[in-house]
């Protein structure tokens, strides 16, 4: 080998990197050859300057820094392989951040509003109130029914009429105006069909002795069987002995059907 | 390295405890600034830990480590496009201790100051062949598979790069 070749070694042997035969062949070349000793020299004094070159250490906080970048990055792993987690979080999140404050303002509200709510009300007297505007309210309201019965019981219109009549049943205190309207219907309205329900109101109301007394007399006035026939069923109905003079009188009458004739018999049978 | 594939990210702490000191001074003596190469490191570990994958191939961690270090540095270098940037240059008083300012330490001093001029003179690839070689103490055929080229191509590499850092020194 020439020392060109030798040379081309050098790395190799100052790195450590030839086996024993390459290694003792170039020392034995080194010690014979001046020129290549000195080359050797200069090398091995710049390669072993290269060793003193201190190496910098880095930063102690480097470690803790990665030891925070790991246990983040673990989060974040774990949120992403759950998903609803994560959902879960930032809803967590966002309702620690925004929704609580909002929360407890409005529940103070809430609380401010009830406690207002109590001092103000000042509790049995405005039911009393309450149920004192009820009262009139509601008697203004029969008071109403009462002036559209009256009315309509000028209604030329037969089925009005009836109306009218019907309307009795709402009124809870019918006034001696409105019984004395009915008396007149129930004796002088022209259709049989308004006097029969009108009959039937006044049964209704017959708690008053002021109407029995009316159904009594009204007996006599009656001229249509249908309605000497339910008059006398009402009397029956009503236990009212006082009728009996009054029906017989009727029996008396001339040119009454037949069929009440027998109806008031029976009638008057019962309520003897 | 298997178990960090599998998950165990713990395991990556214990790879960074006994692996960042040296990637550190690589990445340090690439770049010659020390936030850099700080910065670059924790973001390596990072990206080892989320892509794991590329671990295949390598056998050893410490050569995937270097492989991926390497990207980084160059990216590092592409972007930078080469603008004379500030170099944290060691101080060189403070870190020769011993005898004081005797003529032997002002010549030492001398001399470790030109050889890395001398460092900082080579092309990016002869450094990192002398930087591997020298300062991280790799053998040849680990440079070789970092490089992904033969053990014979680099001790023909090193040695004309070691060369060139002669000329290099000896310019001075």
């Amino acid at each position: 080998m020439e020392c060109k070749d030798y040379r081309e070694q050098f790395t190799l042997l100052l790195t450590d990197a030839l086996d024993q035969t390459q290694r003792s062949e170039i020392e034995s070349h080194l010690a014979s050859c001046t020129d290549c000793r000195t080359e050797f020299e200069a090398a091995k004094k710049v390669w072993d300057l290269m060793g003193e070159i201190p190496q910098p250490d880095p930063s102690e906080a480097m470690l803790t820094n990665f030891d925070a970048i790991l246990s983040n990055y673990k989060e974040e792993l774990i949120l992403k392989k759950n998903p609803i987690g994560e959902w879960i979080n930032k809803l967590r999140e966002h309702w620690f951040l925004q929704a609580q404050p909002r929360l407890a303002f409005s529940l103070i509200l809430v609380a401010f509003g009830l406690t207002l709510g109590y001092l103000l009300h000042k509790p049995g007297q405005s039911t009393i109130s309450y149920n004192r505007q009820i009262d009139s309210l509601s008697s203004q309201v029969s008071e109403v029914k009462q002036l559209m019965v009256l009315s309509l019981l000028q209604d030329p219109s037969a089925s009005q009429r009836i109306r009218a009549v019907s309307y009795t049943d709402e009124i809870s205190n019918v006034n001696l105006k409105v019984i004395d309207a009915l008396f007149t219907t129930l004796n002088e309205d022209p259709n049989v069909n308004v006097r029969l329900s009108t009959l039937e109101a006044l049964v209704k109301l017959s708690r008053e002795p002021r109407v029995r007394e009316g159904l009594v007399r009204s007996i006599d006035l009656q001229d249509s069987p249908i309605m000497q026939s339910a008059i006398a069923d009402a009397m029956v109905k009503l236990q009212e002995k006082s009728s009996v003079q009054s029906l017989q009188k009727l029996l008396s009458r001339k040119g009454l059907n037949q069929m009440v004739k027998l109806n008031i018999e029976k009638s008057i049978q019962k309520l003897i | 390295m298997l178990k960090v594939k599998n998950g165990d990210i713990d395991k990556m702490g214990l790879l960074y405890e006994r692996y960042h000191r040296q990637l550190y001074r690589f990445i340090f003596n690439m770049t010659r600034q020390k936030e850099l190469s700080e910065d670059m490191v924790q973001n390596i570990f990072l990206r080892m830990l989320k892509y794991p994958g590329g671990f295949m191939g390598f056998g050893e961690f410490k050569m995937w480590m270097y492989h991926i270090a390497r990207n980084a540095v160059y990216d590092h270098f592409r972007k930078v496009k080469r603008t004379p940037s500030h170099s944290d240059l060691t101080n060189w008083e403070e870190k020769i201790e011993g005898e004081q300012f005797t003529d032997a330490r002002l010549e030492k001093e001398q001399e470790l100051k030109t050889l890395e001029t001398a460092m900082e003179k080579l092309s990016d690839e002869n450094r990192e062949l002398l930087i591997l070689c020298r300062f991280q103490e790799l053998k040849y055929h680990e440079i070789a598979k970092i490089l992904n080229t033969t053990e014979g191509a680099i001790k023909v590499r090193v040695h004309r790069a070691f060369n060139q850092l002669k000329i290099n020194y000896l310019k001075n």
